[in-house]
């Protein structure tokens, strides 16, 4: 296959003739802010193209790895452990795209069971862990946001 | 409304016979921007009488184009009932088609109001001006939760408690997770959180819950009037304090940061609630919960469309607006823990 230019390269590209090319010809207001809309999806695509399955393994790791510390030391751990088994049973090595992502949802599975103990058997040191690894979740999601706003509002 | 081409004459054969004596004519019919979850339009109408009008559409997108399903038969009933009543300023309704048949699409027709979006009058002015704009947007907040909601009951159901509210509407992140195509960890902390960190209750009010600058339109009096009731239900009022928070930081310029303690202080005065339910700590608290109704319309949409149910630039452009909730759901629980809020 051809590698390179790299899809997320293609996308950009795309996104500039939506931007440089399209949008000067337009004139109605509703089309100009779905080429604001289409221009923010499509540099989202390219920041996923670019790092998602790589993001997703990490994450996969981070999250399989905690749900284990909890279910190590957690009294209620059915939960967590049942988890971590559907993960283990079903977890695929494939690097194709939906296979990472199957993945990467066995993987939250335990990380929201492990949660749910942590918090409710009031543990402050797991449940600030688990916080962490949320919020870097989320530090991911805001990475592929970039910037965005409510276009055409108001 | 799917086909703006045909649209002038529908709307107008509509108006006729609703009217019952004069003949409409629509001379004019165009989309109106700025609307996420429904469509919006603007048409000029003359009557037969010589008086003329401008009336605002809004009505459904077409099947598995919306980014957020909500109920225009409950949305007309409540409109109806909140005009009729007078508790509010809200533009009036003049028609709806229940059916779709007549205007193409579930769709209400009501009064344009002649002015601006508040949101529009905030871009367009500096910073230096927004307090009085703070203090209009706070009293405008308190008249909505100033309704009696028993005005409403045949339109909005009431909770049978505070407790039994809160719990259901905390339970609304786990349904969310359980609903959705993938598993949203930061769901399930969050309800677990907010179950940890109850606040004191108040009396549950009528919660209008997309409270936002683009929903208040200040008429040519300076009047604000409130639209886009879609998600207006019976519950606690710090939500839409919480909700216009968190949107105003995203969207800004947000007017509470202006002046916090002042904001919070006219809200309670305006209200008669006190300082132990109204306060910076029960703000955050509400800052990370409000926009699970909003947000659960859109992480709906966006499971539709992984199942190959939905499609649609504003279900996929809207997928950033889950990942602004998921900061602001845990930025909510930060500020609430911080003791620098207590």
């Amino acid at each position: 296959m051809l590698s390179l230019p790299t899809t997320e390269q293609i996308i950009l590209d795309c996104r500039s003739e939506l931007l440089n090319t399209i949008d000067p010809a337009v004139a109605e207001p509703a089309v100009k802010i779905a080429i604001q809309m289409m221009e923010n999806v499509l540099r989202n695509c390219a920041t996923r193209a670019a790092h998602e399955i790589a993001w997703m393994t990490e994450e996969t790791a981070t999250m399989v790895a905690y749900a284990e510390r909890v279910a190590a030391s957690a009294e209620q751990r059915a939960g967590v452990r049942s988890a971590l088994e559907r993960f283990t049973a079903q977890r695929s090595s494939s690097l194709h795209l939906d296979d990472v992502a199957r993945t990467y949802h066995l993987a939250s599975a335990c990380l929201s069971a492990a949660l749910d103990t942590a918090m409710a058997e009031g543990d402050a040191a797991l449940a600030a862990e688990g916080r962490a690894i949320i919020q870097q979740r989320v530090a991911t999601e805001l990475q592929i946001m970039g910037e965005w706003s409510f276009v055409g509002r108001g | 409304m799917h086909d703006p081409e045909a649209m002038p004459e529908r709307l107008a054969a509509f108006l006729t016979e609703l009217d019952g004596g004069r003949t409409a004519r629509v001379t004019a019919y165009e989309a109106m921007i700025g609307g996420y979850s429904r469509l919006m339009a603007r048409a000029d109408v003359h009557w037969s009488d010589g008086t003329t009008e401008v009336l605002v559409l809004r009505g459904d997108p077409p099947p598995g184009k919306s980014m957020a399903e909500t109920d225009r038969d409950a949305e007309h009933a409540l409109l109806r009932a909140l005009g009729d009543s007078g508790v509010i300023a809200t533009p009036r309704v003049r028609g709806y088609d229940p059916q779709g048949d007549r205007l193409g699409t579930k769709c209400i027709v009501i009064e344009f109001v002649h002015g601006q979006p508040l949101q529009a009058i905030l871009n367009g002015t500096e910073a230096a001006t927004h307090s009085t704009h703070a203090e209009a947007l706070v009293d405008s907040m308190a008249a909505v939760h100033s309704i009696d909601p028993g005005v409403l009951a045949e339109v909005l159901p009431h909770p049978p408690d505070w407790h039994t509210y809160m719990h259901g509407l905390i339970d609304r992140f786990r349904s969310s997770d359980e609903g959705h195509v993938e598993p949203m960890p930061v769901l399930r902390y969050v309800a677990a959180w907010l179950e940890s960190h109850l606040p004191p209750p108040l009396p549950l009010r009528v919660v209008h819950s997309d409270f936002q600058p683009a929903n208040i339109m200040v008429d040519t009096d300076g009047v604000h009037q409130m639209v886009d009731w879609e998600f207006a239900h019976i519950g606690d009022p710090r939500e839409d304090l919480g909700y216009y928070n968190v949107y105003a930081a995203a969207l800004g310029p947000n007017l509470f940061a202006l002046d916090p303690d002042g904001f919070l202080a006219r809200y309670r005065e305006r209200t008669g609630f006190d300082e132990a339910a109204v306060n910076m700590q029960t703000m955050a608290y509400f800052s990370s919960l409000a926009a699970i109704s909003v947000y659960s319309q859109i992480l709906a949409g966006a499971g539709a469309m992984a199942r190959g149910e939905n499609s649609g630039l504003m279900t996929t452009y809207t997928l950033n607006a889950l990942t602004v909730g998921h900061s602001n759901f845990l930025a909510g629980c930060a500020a609430t823990d911080d003791p620098e809020t207590h």
